[in-house]
């Protein structure tokens, strides 16, 4: 089964095309990476799935059903490329987890004994524990990136939106994330989108990648569509050299 | 003691003690939205419109209260649609309706005959005028307002913290955003008899700014801007009765000085 098909999807902003006839499937079960060079439309095309931005023209289907915004009931969990938010809200990892859980309209500073057990299970599956009653705000980019994959997958998603989620967080930190999106793939069963730059990544994690540059230049699996003359046409020349070295080292 | 058990015993004063309670929790309560949301300007832009209202009341022989009320809330609706409709930032459409409802309340007033005292009221507020009535409407709308952020804190505070991730989640964000402007445009122009326009956003944001400088969790934010908010009130009308100035800058001051302390708090605790 198809976890999302994307058919024919245009974005325009002042007459000009940021996205144009982008039509792909993706099985689930699979972690699928979006690359392309800056200002290819990798966030634009995130967005409009999501219903963020409207779409001039085509269409999503989540899970067989055709997706408008407001009716994901959960489906998708969604990390942002920059989080923004004041960092001086004096709100705890917690209580932002606490405050995702439906049911929505409820009074939010009573917990039930099986929303804090969920809360602590989650934390423990994202290695957060310890940060459970830390302010947001007084995160580091790592922490609060486990953070926002635990409020991510709080509901339960079947689909795991990540933009550049690495973005930001050192080499260690990165590879952690890597591992922990690996294990959610593999243990929950969860259908993983993610935007990445780093090509050594997606090597690595991605069972499929799409090659963006306003339209859709390559999909299928890496070792496979990621070509030289693929990869030369998407970034130049430099990112080709590039990535013939790292395949040789791997 | 006998001076306070005396003065306690003048209807005026249970009334005037009453609705600083009332206040003192509801305004702090919606404050920590407009502290946590950058809207400031926004609220006192509502305070400030409310004056065109009570301008126009006064004009055609409505309720100062009802026109100011509805003026209020037209000028809410109108900032959240020109922000969501143009490409004009928020605080210049702010800037534009602010700007607009003060010059029409300025151009009503100068219509009217006669020297009008219930406009000061309005303008500088007086706590102990406050009648039966206008307790009974402070309490209803207090019940009404604190029970619906309640109801809804949870996806208030979701848009709140990110606005696209409330989105991806299902959330409403226009609904609830509208819903908020139209409570922060009731709580101000219900506060007005009490604190008076020129300084009602102050109640709002004074006690909630205070509380952000000292809560680690939004449950002690909640909690700490209404303690505040109580003790401004409480404490600010007894002073001005004891020092016989106006009340409402007196409940300002108070609150301001609770601020200086927590930021003194918030100095040591970095």
């Amino acid at each position: 089964m198809h976890a999302i098909s994307v058919e024919n999807l245009c974005v325009k902003a002042d007459n000009r095309h940021l996205i144009e006839n982008i039509t792909f499937s993706i099985e689930e079960g699979r972690i699928a990476a979006i690359i392309g060079p800056n200002g290819a439309g990798k966030t634009t095309l995130i967005k409009a799935i999501l219903g963020l931005i409207p779409y001039e023209t085509g269409s999503v289907t989540l899970f067989g059903h055709l997706f408008k915004h407001g009716n994901s009931h959960n489906k998708i969990g969604y990390v942002p490329q920059r989080l923004e938010f004041d960092r001086t809200f004096p709100l705890t990892v917690s209580e932002l987890l606490h405050f995702t859980i439906p049911p929505r309209y409820s009074f939010p500073f009573h917990r039930k004994k099986g929303e804090e057990a969920h809360i602590d299970r989650l934390l423990k599956t994202v290695g957060a524990q310890e940060l459970k009653e830390r302010r947001i705000g007084s995160l580091s980019g790592g922490e609060l990136q486990r953070v926002m994959i635990a409020k991510a997958i709080v509901n339960g998603p079947r689909l795991l939106i990540l933009d550049e989620p690495a973005s930001g967080v050192d080499i260690e930190g990165q590879e952690r994330f890597h591992d922990l999106v690996r294990r959610l793939n593999k243990d929950k069963g969860l259908t993983v989108i993610l935007i990445s730059h780093d090509l050594n990544v997606v090597y690595r994690f991605a069972d499929d990648v799409l090659c963006i540059n306003r339209r859709l230049v390559c999909t299928g699996r890496p070792e496979e569509t990621l070509t030289d003359d693929v990869i030369k046409s998407v970034y130049g020349e430099m990112m080709g050299a590039y990535i013939h070295s790292c395949h040789e080292h791997d | 003691m006998n001076m306070i058990s005396e003065y306690l015993s003048y209807p005026f004063i249970q009334r005037a003690l009453l609705a600083s309670v009332m206040v003192g929790i509801l305004c702090p309560f919606v404050g920590n939205f407009v502290v946590l949301r950058r809207m400031s300007f926004f609220s006192d832009a509502i305070s400030h419109s409310a004056f065109a209202g009570i301008a126009v009341g006064a004009l055609f022989g409505i309720d100062l209260s009802l026109s100011s009320v509805i003026v209020a809330i037209l000028i809410a609706l109108i900032i959240a649609f020109l922000s969501e409709r143009t490409t004009l930032s928020h605080d210049t459409v702010i800037g534009i309706a602010f700007s607009g409802a003060i010059a029409s309340g300025m151009l009503v007033i100068g219509m009217l005959k006669g020297y009008r005292a219930d406009l000061f009221t309005f303008l500088f507020g007086d706590i102990l005028a406050i009648t039966n009535n206008d307790l009974l409407l402070i309490l209803i709308v207090s019940v009404l307002t604190v029970t619906a952020l309640l109801a809804f804190l949870k996806p208030f505070l979701q848009i709140t913290f990110n606005r696209d991730l409330a989105r991806v989640e299902g959330i409403n964000v226009r609904f609830f955003e509208y819903m908020l402007f139209l409570i922060i445009a009731i709580v101000i122009t219900i506060s007005l008899k009490i604190i008076g326009i020129v300084l009602v956003t102050s109640l709002l944001i004074v006690p909630a700014a205070s509380a952000k400088n000292l809560a680690s969790s939004m449950s002690r934010l909640f909690m700490l801007s209404s303690v505040f908010g109580i003790i401004s009130g409480v404490a600010g009308l007894a002073a001005s009765i004891y020092l016989n100035t106006s009340s409402g800058p007196t409940i300002v001051l108070v609150s301001i000085g609770i601020f200086s302390l927590t930021m003194f708090k918030r100095g040591n605790g970095h």
